[in-house]
């Protein structure tokens, strides 16, 4: 099953999870075990749920058992698992810097049979990328090459995502120049994620600000996040402007805007963490506080001034 | 009656000696009744794998030792190991055993003795044997240590004393 060559769904290529007692069996340690483990060495490391139960990864419990019986302490065998489980990296750079884009799209599937779509993308996909950004320089042609790649893979994911099931929309102001720009796949991951989650996700370039009121009012979205660190400051300030007189008073964020040295002059905007995952988490709690009713001060008021305002307003 | 599961087995390694099993992070043996068979991983502190070793080799409760494999590096760190040097298992893993111990002992000809001793024995050779060590860049402290074979998979195992 090639996910890039033919038209799978990233939810079709079957990611096994585990709860925490099927994981204890499979290891034949008890629960208890295994979340000791999680605070000593990290690993396993777990998913939650919507309920916030652990969910682990077939893949890696698999793998660690396998070191249990060849190692000679939790240490030895966590290190195994872990160097096991970071060869789809090796393979994906290397594919990437041999220029083998069938290698490359097995490697992505080999990732996605042990991890979810984000992991794939958060512990594989980008840290590939960056580490052969480094090797080669973002401004070479086998750079080229790999990020082109990695955006048409990160595309072809959005567009699979499933339909979007919540009413929340989210406006991405993408203020990247093009798809080479390092910045961009993260960008691209943080749509995806939130595509994923449910949630309508629009993009547009913050250079274009022509017609943007339409958009915007035909979108309606809930939370805007500023992407990107291309831009002057004044170009993104004049974007969110735009958008916040259309659409009101909206929570505005800046994801992956550090490198830009003035700050963007828009009043309430929060930076995001740098990484795509724990970034888009933050915008889904920023729309749900949003959406939250205003908690009340039920306790009575204090002093004559307050009981005469409650006995007015009890007339 | 006589309670038959009480005669358990002796399990010998393949010079006939009696081998103890021991929990590779705290020290402590596993009692054979009520241990189960089919985990390593040790039912009291669930952070060490158990392991075997001869009774006159294998630790006694509270005996740092460390674990070594046949490329000399760290494999398994007690827990009055690590608060003997100070270290963490998880950050002493993998690494060279001679940058937390080399040889103190001023009769030995060369610092190679001790690693060439560990090398031997965790490749399957070597009988138990002694040595004098101290913790590197310490001076002033010294340890015996019990140097002999353990598995499995095998691997040199250092008791300090």
């Amino acid at each position: 099953m090639a996910f890039a060559s033919a038209p799978v769904s990233p939810h079709d290529v079957h990611m096994r999870t585990l709860k925490t007692s099927e994981a204890a069996a499979l290891l034949n340690v008890s629960p208890n075990t295994l979340r000791a483990w999680e605070r000593r060495f990290g690993y396993p490391k777990p998913q939650r749920s919507a309920g916030q139960h652990r969910q682990y990864t077939h893949g890696e419990v698999a793998a660690l058992r396998d070191a249990l019986g060849q190692g000679l302490s939790i240490s030895s065998a966590v290190s195994r698992a872990r160097e096991a489980l970071s060869t789809d990296t090796h393979t994906l750079v290397g594919a990437l810097a041999g220029f083998e884009l069938d290698r490359a799209d097995s490697a992505m599937e080999s990732a996605l049979a042990l991890r979810s779509v984000e992991r794939a993308v958060e512990e594989v996909l980008l840290p590939s990328l960056e580490e052969l950004g480094e090797r080669v320089g973002t401004d070479s042609a086998p750079w080229a090459f790999a990020a082109r790649w990695a955006d048409g893979w990160l595309r072809r994911a959005q567009r699979l995502a499933p339909p979007p099931v919540r009413r929340h929309a989210i406006l991405v102001g993408d203020a990247t120049p093009n798809e080479l720009d390092p910045d961009a796949l993260a960008v691209r991951a943080l749509e995806l994620f939130c595509g994923r989650s449910g949630v309508r996700v629009m993009a547009l370039p913050v250079a274009g600000v022509s017609g943007l009121a339409d958009v915007v009012a035909a979108l309606s979205p809930d939370a805007v996040v500023i992407a990107g660190s291309h831009l002057p400051a004044d170009d993104v300030a004049l974007w969110a402007y735009r958008v916040r007189a259309t659409a009101g008073p909206l929570p505005m964020t800046l994801f992956r805007g550090s490198r830009q040295s003035a700050p963007v002059r828009t009043t309430g905007t929060r930076t995001l963490s740098r990484t795509p995952f724990a970034a888009h988490r933050q915008v889904l709690a920023l729309i749900d506080d949003r959406q939250r009713p205003p908690v009340r001060d039920v306790a009575p008021p204090a002093g004559p001034e307050a009981g005469r305002e409650r006995r007015e307003a009890q007339a | 009656m006589r309670r038959l599961h009480s005669l358990r087995p002796v399990e010998v390694d393949e010079r006939g000696l009696a081998l103890v099993s021991f929990c590779g992070h705290c020290g402590i043996r596993p009692h054979q009744a009520t241990a189960p068979r089919a985990s390593r991983v040790c039912g009291h502190c669930g952070l060490g794998l158990v392991l075997q070793a001869g009774a006159d080799l294998a630790p006694r409760h509270d005996d740092p030792f460390l674990i070594i494999d046949t490329s000399l590096s760290v494999c398994a760190v007690s827990a009055a190991a690590e608060a003997l040097f100070g270290i963490d298992e998880t950050d002493a893993v993998n690494k060279h055993i001679a940058d937390f111990l080399v040889p103190a002992d001023a009769n030995a000809p060369s610092a190679e003795n001790l690693l060439t001793l560990l090398v031997d024995v965790a490749g399957g050779g070597g009988e138990i044997c002694t040595a004098v060590v101290r913790p590197r860049q310490e001076f002033g402290v010294r340890f015996w240590a019990r140097i002999g074979p353990c598995g499995s998979p095998r691997a040199a195992l250092l008791v300090l004393s």
